[in-house]
Order: C-alpha cells, then sequence, then structure tokens
C-alpha cells in the first residue's frame, strides 16, 4: 500500500471518528465509564489525559475503590440513569519492522494497516464500597506464532474487585480496602509498577519474545493467577499493601484467567508486598517506594484440557524494585516522570539446570524510565527507556553469542489528542543492545542479525468511548 | 479446602459485608440521603483538601481553590452555576460540572456552609515582590487611566468578601489569574462563546477587560501573599 493510500485511509478513518464522536459529543475519557460516573474530564484522573497515568485525583479514585461517583446503589434499586457501565476501545496502527523475515516477525503487521486491539471495559461503583475494573481485550497479533503466523488472541484483561473504605479526621485520613486481581501490581496507583508502566499504546513488539525482563515483568504474571490483596493509604502519605498470588486451575476464580493461560507456569502461593512514600506540594507530586515478589513458579505448565501439572519442580523467582514518579500538573503544562530499577534473584530446579538454564541461579537487572510532557492535554511527548542486564547463560539465552541477556532499547513517541479519547501517535521502539551485543552477531534460526533488526515503528490512532 | 478457597471465601464475604450502604462514609454524588458534609469529607477532599485549603499541612494543586473561609453565599452560587452549567470555565467543565449534577440544593447549602466555616490560612506560594507590590497598587487603588475600580472596594480591605462577592485573599495565584483571564471578553462576545465562560459575573467582565495581561498576574500574585 502507497503512502498515499495509508494517508488516505488515516484521513477517512479520522473522519469517521468524527462522525461517532458528533453523536456523543459530550463526555467521554480514558476508560469513559469511570466519566460518566463522575462526571468529569480524562484530566481529571489522567495527566494531559493520558491514560493510564494516573493523578492524585485518579489515585484516590482508585484506592477508594471506584466508588466515587453518582451510580445508584443496589439497595436502593434507583432506576439507572446514565449509560451503562460499559466501554469500547478500538486501536488501529500501521506498523514498520526493520526486518520482517518469517521466522523472526513470522507474518506480523509489517506491512498493513489494521484494526490491532480491541478492548471491552465494564465496572465501576457497584454499592458504596465496592466497585470494579473490568476489561476484555481482543488482539489481532497475540504473543503466540503458528507457524509463520502470529495467532490472534482474545480473553480477560486486567480485572479487579475492589472493597474501600475511608475514614477521615480532622487531622488524618485513612483509606483501605481489599481486592481480588488477575495479575500483581495491577492493584498500584503509582505508574511505576510492572503492570502501568510501558502499555501506553497495545502494539506488537518485534524484539519482545528476545529481551527477557524479570519475571514480575513478564507475561507469566498475566492473568494467569489469582491475586488476593489488603493495602492501606494513611494521609496521603504512607501507602502499604501486601497479597497473595496463586495459579488456579479449577472453580469459580478461573474466569479471572486468560483463556489461553494454556504453557504458562503455575504459581503455587507468591507473595506480593508494596510500600510507598507520597508526597504532593502543590502542582507537583513525588512517589518513591519499594516493592516485591517471591514467585514459585512450576515447571508443570497449565494445560487447556483442566489437566494441569502441579507435580513439576519449582523455580523461584525473587523480585525487589525500587520505583519512584514525579508528576506536574497544571494546565497548560503536564509532566510526569517514572523510573523503576527491578533486581531479580532467580533459583532454577535441579532439573532444569543443564536442559533449559545453564545456571542454578541467575541474576537479572532491570531499569525502566520515562518521561511525558503534554501540552494542554492535546499534544505530547514521550521517551521511554527500558534495559536489563544479568547473568549470562547459554542455554537460557542463546540467542547472544556468550549468553547474555542484556538489551537496551528507547522508545520516543509523539501524539496528538484533537479530541479526548482520541488519541493519534507515532511511536519508534529503537534497540541499541540484545543478547549482550550491539553487532550484528545474533544468531537466531539459524540466521544472524544485528539488535536494530528488531526496531518496530508504529503509527496508531486510539479511539475510546 | 484449600489455603486460597479460604481467602476467597472471606473475601466474598467481605463483599457481602460491604454490600451494605453506608451513608456516612458514602462517596455517591447521587444520594439525597448523604449529607453535605459526608460528600466535603469523602470526596471533595480529595482535592480541595479536608479543611478545604490543604492536605496534611501541604498545598493544593492550584487547579483546585482554597475554599476555607470563602463566602457561603458565593460558594451557593457557584456550585449551583456548576449544578446548571452556567459557569463555563475549562476547569469547571473538566472537574465540577458532572460532581455537582445531581447535588440537591440542601447538599449545596451545607457544603457551601461547611467551607465557609473553615478556617483560612496563608497560602505558602510566594510570588515576585516586584509584582505583589505592583499588585497590591492595583488592588488598593484601581487603575483609573483605563477605568479599572479599586478591587478593595467589593472585595473588601483584607479582600475578605462579602456576600456574593467572593473572599480572594490567600487565594492560589494561578487560579486567580485563569478566572480573571475566564471573565475577559476582550475577543469579542458574539464571535467566541468563551467569552461567556463566567456570565453571571457581569461587573468583573469590565474589570477584567480593563486589566493588562500583566496587570491580572500582578494582583493575582498580591491575592495570593494576603492572609
Amino acid at each position: 500500500m502507497s503512502l498515499r493510500r495509508f494517508v488516505s485511509m488515516l484521513t477517512a478513518g479520522s473522519a469517521f471518528v468524527a462522525v461517532v464522536l458528533s453523536l456523543f459529543p459530550s463526555t467521554a475519557s480514558a476508560v469513559p465509564l469511570y466519566a460518566r460516573q463522575t462526571g468529569q474530564k480524562c484530566v481529571a484522573c489522567h495527566v494531559g489525559g493520558v491514560y493510564p497515568l494516573l493523578t492524585s485525583f485518579g489515585r484516590m479514585f482508585k484506592l477508594t475503590g471506584y466508588t466515587m461517583g453518582d451510580r445508584p446503589n443496589l439497595n436502593e434499586l434507583e432506576v439507572q440513569k446514565d449509560a451503562p457501565p460499559i466501554s469500547i476501545m478500538l486501536q488501529g496502527a500501521r506498523q514498520y519492522y526493520a526486518n520482517t523475515s518469517n521466522g523472526l516477525n513470522g507474518a506480523a503487521p509489517g506491512s498493513a494497516m489494521d484494526m490491532q486491539v480491541l478492548s471491552l471495559f465494564a465496572g465501576g461503583k457497584i454499592t458504596d464500597n465496592i466497585g470494579a475494573f473490568i476489561q476484555w481485550t481482543g488482539q489481532k497479533y497475540g504473543d503466540t506464532q503458528t507457524g509463520s503466523q502470529w495467532t490472534s488472541a482474545s480473553g480477560i484483561d486486567n480485572t479487579e474487585v475492589r472493597y474501600a473504605d475511608r475514614i477521615l479526621g480532622p487531622d488524618s485520613d485513612l483509606v483501605y480496602g481489599v481486592y481480588v486481581n488477575n495479575r500483581s501490581t495491577m492493584s498500584d496507583v503509582w505508574n511505576t509498577t510492572e503492570n502501568w508502566s510501558n502499555v501506553f499504546v497495545g502494539f506488537f513488539n518485534g524484539g519482545n519474545a528476545q529481551a527477557p525482563v524479570t519475571f514480575l515483568d513478564s507475561a507469566a504474571t498475566q492473568h494467569g493467577m489469582v491475586g488476593v490483596g489488603a493495602y492501606a493509604f494513611k494521609d496521603n502519605t504512607w501507602y502499604g499493601e501486601m497479597a497473595v498470588y496463586k495459579s488456579v486451575t479449577h472453580g469459580p476464580a478461573t474466569f479471572l484467567l486468560t483463556a489461553g493461560t494454556t504453557g504458562m507456569p503455575l504459581i503455587d502461593p507468591s507473595p506480593y508486598v508494596r510500600l510507598a512514600y507520597n508526597k504532593e506540594m502543590g502542582p507537583h507530586s513525588f512517589e518513591l517506594g519499594i516493592h516485591g515478589m517471591v514467585s514459585y513458579a512450576h515447571n508443570g505448565t497449565a494445560d487447556s484440557g483442566g489437566i494441569s501439572d502441579w507435580a513439576g519442580t519449582v523455580n523461584t523467582y525473587r523480585d525487589v524494585a525500587l520505583d519512584g514518579q514525579y508528576q506536574y500538573v497544571l494546565e497548560p503544562h503536564y509532566f510526569a516522570v517514572h523510573g523503576r530499577f527491578s533486581h531479580e534473584n532467580a533459583s532454577f530446579a535441579a532439573d532444569q539446570v543443564g536442559s533449559a538454564v545453564s545456571n542454578p541461579t541467575n541474576i537479572l537487572n532491570e531499569t525502566y524510565l520515562d518521561a511525558t510532557y503534554v501540552y494542554k492535554a492535546k499534544y505530547g511527548a514521550m521517551l521511554m527507556y527500558q534495559g536489563v542486564t544479568g547473568s549470562t547463560d547459554a542455554l537460557l539465552n542463546p540467542m547472544g553469542p556468550a549468553g547474555s541477556p542484556d538489551w537496551k532499547a528507547w522508545t520516543p513517541q509523539i501524539f496528538w489528542a484533537p479530541w479526548q479519547n482520541v488519541r493519534i501517535g507515532y511511536q519508534y521502539v529503537f534497540y541499541t543492545q540484545m543478547g549482550g551485543t550491539t553487532g550484528g552477531n545474533l544468531n537466531f534460526g539459524g540466521t544472524t542479525y544485528s539488535p536494530h533488526d528488531f526496531n518496530t515503528s508504529m503509527l496508531y490512532a486510539s479511539f475510546i468511548y | 479446602m484449600t489455603r486460597i478457597s479460604k481467602i476467597l471465601t472471606l473475601s466474598a464475604l467481605a463483599l457481602a459485608v460491604g454490600a451494605c450502604a453506608n451513608v456516612d462514609r458514602s462517596r455517591n454524588l447521587g444520594n439525597p440521603q448523604v449529607s453535605g458534609y459526608t460528600l466535603a469529607q469523602q470526596v471533595c477532599s480529595t482535592c480541595h483538601g479536608g479543611n478545604g485549603i490543604n492536605a496534611n499541612g501541604t498545598a493544593l494543586n492550584p487547579t483546585f481553590p482554597n475554599l476555607a473561609g470563602q463566602q457561603a453565599i458565593y460558594l451557593e452560587t457557584e456550585l449551583q452555576e456548576f449544578h446548571d452549567h452556567s459557569r463555563r470555565d475549562a476547569a469547571a467543565q473538566d472537574m465540577m460540572w458532572g460532581l455537582t449534577r445531581q447535588l440537591t440544593p440542601e447538599q449545596i447549602k451545607a457544603l457551601a456552609e461547611f467551607y465557609a466555616h473553615q478556617k483560612p490560612l496563608p497560602n505558602p506560594a510566594q510570588g515576585d515582590p516586584v509584582a505583589v507590590a505592583a499588585g497590591q497598587k492595583l488592588f488598593i487603588e484601581g487603575a483609573p487611566e483605563r477605568s479599572v475600580p479599586a478591587c478593595a472596594t467589593c472585595h473588601g480591605a483584607r479582600a475578605e468578601g462579602n456576600g456574593p462577592v467572593p473572599r480572594l485573599a490567600g487565594q492560589h495565584a494561578d487560579y486567580l489569574y485563569k478566572q480573571l483571564m475566564a471573565f475577559n471578553d476582550d475577543v469579542g462576545r458574539e464571535n467566541h462563546p468563551e467569552a461567556q465562560e463566567r456570565p453571571h459575573a457581569v461587573v468583573m467582565e469590565g474589570i477584567a477587560h480593563g486589566l493588562t495581561d500583566e496587570q491580572k498576574r500582578q494582583v493575582a500574585d498580591y491575592l495570593q501573599s494576603l492572609q
């Protein structure tokens, strides 16, 4: 498809969006069902209107269990006067790859304008104390490859039900609650933790499979386990949280798991802990925290037939991360910086050493940084950096010349939000190192590549209502 | 029963207990049974502070005006204007239209009284001393050459306000400046609907029109410094 045709398609797409918007000119926002519940616009809860970055108000909205607003109380059986608590997100993109050989990027969306992601949201205020965030996502390009084709995937995405209460005194403020969700760190309200960083737009990243991350940051913790946690936030300053996550293979809680959990590791009860210090001064807000999880992951995996191998030996991943955030929120300027430094100690079961891994223990250090500026909640730029260093392990990381897991990537992005629920952007993922090398000596399927071969760029438009 | 099942059962129990409505600690903006005081605590405090002026001693984001000691009549009028969408400055639309859409007159009155009775405190933010001095002169003397009367005439010598005329002392300079811009109909109201962002503040339209951009910032800086 020529660039001209692509531009005309994008123009036609924008016109369609404009028509849709003209039909619904009122409030719509990041998760618009929440906007309909409070009647506020995106910028109330999201920094410069950019989801998923949460403002101070957005953090409190989530910590108080998504219950602020005027959804009727179930007990009183009031008639629902507002739109149903459902939202839809649609994202289309055209992606480009430096290398589109079958076997590396397969039939990934290297040359087509595609509707890539469709998400449905439900939830919001259920009672005075209970609320939910429920997301279901379909992706044209999922995480698995059949032959040279990337298979589509759909299933439950980030989902959480919360009970929360808030007790205020003349000089005190205590928010506390409990939750059930399907991913560790999904509960968090600062955009420094694994679930809520580097996910600003969904896209097919050609280098993901070759760029190892900590267990806590990996797909293994996404919607393949169920967690129960409790938290408290004192005086808008001190935050503490504890949770336990576990894979479930039968029973009602399995509705929280992605249908395609086949092949995901089974997790024994694994504790998650979070502490954070939060300080807000005028338009500035700061957060400094620590979070960590000890994950016990079976080498046997979940099976689609419902028979899961709990007998497999167990690997242990001890992850601890320091994280920090700074935000400046005052129209017309919105600015946010996030950082996370993670350290992982992985201990592998004896039967894995020599077959899946070379070493009985490995370490992995992950650095994540991003900075975002938005002007008038319309024009924005973002720069993200992610890098990993760790133990060399020829069996675990066969691609690099010395078994190194090290990689580095920079991701600049610019975007424009002509309306608060439409975002059009361009981003480029630029790998400067992979497999411990910056040169052209990566071995993948018998062919040599350089880190740049995994670069991914994307022109996208997302619409949410 | 496995441990996880026990945990899930306990959670379900907790959720069931929570299903009971709790009007004393509710964040339900559509329930007329929830008092204005409870809404001030559970919802408004998130941006305006528990006492209408700070949160745990630290200054609020200037997007959100200090409300402590504000004139009750003024607060009631503004809440009503958010409720009926007649106040249309950007922040009002973004933040306040929705939150006030189902408030009852009783809740609005109670909210206004609550904040009027909170103790105002000095604003810790400091403006440029030269601008503050120039702003003080404007506040006391006005700008006769531009037909701008002294602000103190209506707002009081200490900018404490009077009934429908708001208290301005200690207010965020950024908020005051943005409101002065909202009053301003410099570009011509026929062609610019935003010129009527605060159509009920008729008196302020002419005054804001007479102030230069720099003078608006100066008087805002001065008012922020007042206690």
